[in-house]
């Protein structure tokens, strides 16, 4: 009946979580579909950002101080504010988002939506709120599982190519890397992953008729919530930083 | 009774409703007909509060629709069933979930009665005992006639029908176009069919309404349809050989 507007869906999608709750079953459902089926995914590219970029930091420490000794800490440091939950973000946005953005839409242009809203079922409740729960779930286990696998990567790389051992890496990640810097790192992760599913589900709501219509909105849902993520991950830095 | 007074739809600069006025009779067949793009399928989801009219008065049973808002359209969505121009059928459900659906959602039945109302329904178009299919797993008909029985198991008072039988086999046509007399015959259910199917409107409908550029062109039974000499009117019964 109503234009569907960005702030309307943030809205309804709330409103309905407090009228009529998420259906948990759900939740857990695409908890595995779009979280878990996701990991091999982020677990093999947040290993590879982590190798490069002790090698890099390695290189251009050692071409400008002559001394890469202090690589291992400000990388540990990078990793878990940074690194680690972007990398995992953007991974997401761009498998989930499309998907998300597909399915809703496939769904609006066959009159799917209407036919939930003429059986009496919110569609926000139905197709928004348990995605949006499960992914910032994922976000906080996906954050969590990618900074640990970034840290031991980093830890390998940091053996095998600086020259340092294992214990020596531990120490620097101690004394560089704060229990705060960790809990930042889930904040942001769990509202980049909530981002996710309310900008696809946008487009997909959306959605022009045809196929190319939901080409479009796949494209739009994984352009936007990548810049999204990005500039949610400036203005949080900003907000984090003042904390230290 | 559904009720448009001067009721108009834009979509942008395209005016797709323009000031329709329109009486549908309580328990009446009424077909709607007219040229692609005339606005009959936004007409029905303006009644059911899918689309709302820019202008003008709609009301449907005592409800006020024009002003009402979406959470107030439920009492609405509760007397109509609505059987879209797409199958809309709910892909991760199978087709006894999709028809027991909104049976669980606006009914406290047991699941007995869930069960006994989703296999007649099922049994009035022709599709008993396929309950355990996926949605992928049907052709385009039987989508659209499972479509059609989620919606008559709801047993509404007011039946809307985006052209139900597009896409249907001459036999499956035929038991739609039964199955409409028999819910207005033994249930009285007032029953709107938007259609491009003149030979079904004039052997089910109790009245025929042409639309064209938005506006009410004309409308009468079939039988007065039948001597009208609009050149629309002629043209729709040329295609099915009717005098």
């Amino acid at each position: 009946m109503f234009k569907v507007t960005f702030a309307s869906l943030l809205i309804e999608t709330l409103q309905s979580l407090f009228q009529q709750g998420v259906r948990v079953k759900e939740v857990v459902k695409y908890l595995d579909h779009l979280a878990f089926k996701s990991l091999n995914i982020i677990v093999v590219c947040v290993s590879f950002a982590a190798a490069v970029t002790i090698l890099e930091a390695s290189f251009h420490m050692k071409l400008v101080l002559h001394d890469d000794s202090l690589v291992p800490g400000f990388a540990s440091m990078l990793i878990v504010r940074e690194l680690a939950v972007v990398v995992m973000s953007l991974l997401l946005a761009a498998k989930i988002g499309a998907g998300i953005a597909a399915e809703v839409g496939q769904m609006k242009i066959s009159e799917q939506i209407d036919a939930l809203k003429l059986l009496g079922i919110n569609p926000f409740n139905y197709l928004v709120l348990p995605r949006l729960v499960a992914c910032l779930i994922a976000g906080v286990l996906l954050s969590l599982i990618a900074n640990a696998v970034c840290l031991l990567t980093a830890a390998l790389v940091t053996t095998w190519s600086l020259d340092q051992s294992m214990a020596f890496f531990m120490t620097a990640f101690r004394r560089f890397v704060l229990m705060k810097d960790l809990g930042f790192s889930l904040i942001k992760g769990a509202l980049f992953c909530g981002i996710i599913p309310l900008v696809s589900c946008y487009y997909g709501m959306t959605c022009e008729p045809g196929a190319g219509g939901v080409g479009r909105a796949t494209t739009k849902s994984v352009v936007s919530s990548s810049i999204c993520i990005i500039v949610l991950d400036f203005i949080l830095t900003l907000v984090f930083s003042s904390f230290y | 009774m559904i009720a448009f007074k001067k009721v108009t739809k834009s979509f942008g600069a395209r005016t797709i409703l323009n000031e329709l006025d329109l009486e549908i009779p309580q328990g009446k067949i009424v077909f709607i007909l007219g040229m692609s793009g005339t606005g009959k399928s936004v007409l029905l989801k303006n009644i059911v509060g899918l689309l709302k009219p820019d202008s003008g008065e709609l009301y449907v049973d005592r409800f006020p629709v024009h002003q009402m808002s979406e959470h107030e359209m439920m009492d609405v969505r509760k007397i109509c069933g609505m059987v879209f121009q797409q199958p809309a059928l709910f892909d991760n459900l199978n087709v006894f979930e999709n028809v027991a659906y909104g049976l669980r959602r606006h009914f406290e039945l047991s699941e007995e009665e869930v069960s006994r109302r989703v296999e007649e329904s099922l049994g009035h178009v022709g599709l008993k005992g396929i309950e355990a299919k996926q949605s992928h797993e049907l052709s385009y008909g039987m989508k659209k006639r499972v479509s059609l029985a989620r919606t008559i198991a709801l047993k509404p008072k007011i039946l809307l029908f985006d052209e139900p039988t597009t896409g249907l086999d001459p036999i499956s046509t035929s038991r739609v176009n039964q199955l409409i007399l028999d819910l207005s015959n033994q249930l009285g259910t007032t029953s709107l069919v938007v259609s491009h199917d003149m030979e079904s409107a004039l052997k089910v409908a109790d009245h025929i309404v042409v639309l064209d550029k938005g506006h009410l062109l004309t409308q009468g039974t079939p039988a007065e349809m039948q001597e009208s000499t609009i050149p629309l009117i002629q043209d729709f019964l040329a295609e099915v050989g009717a005098p």
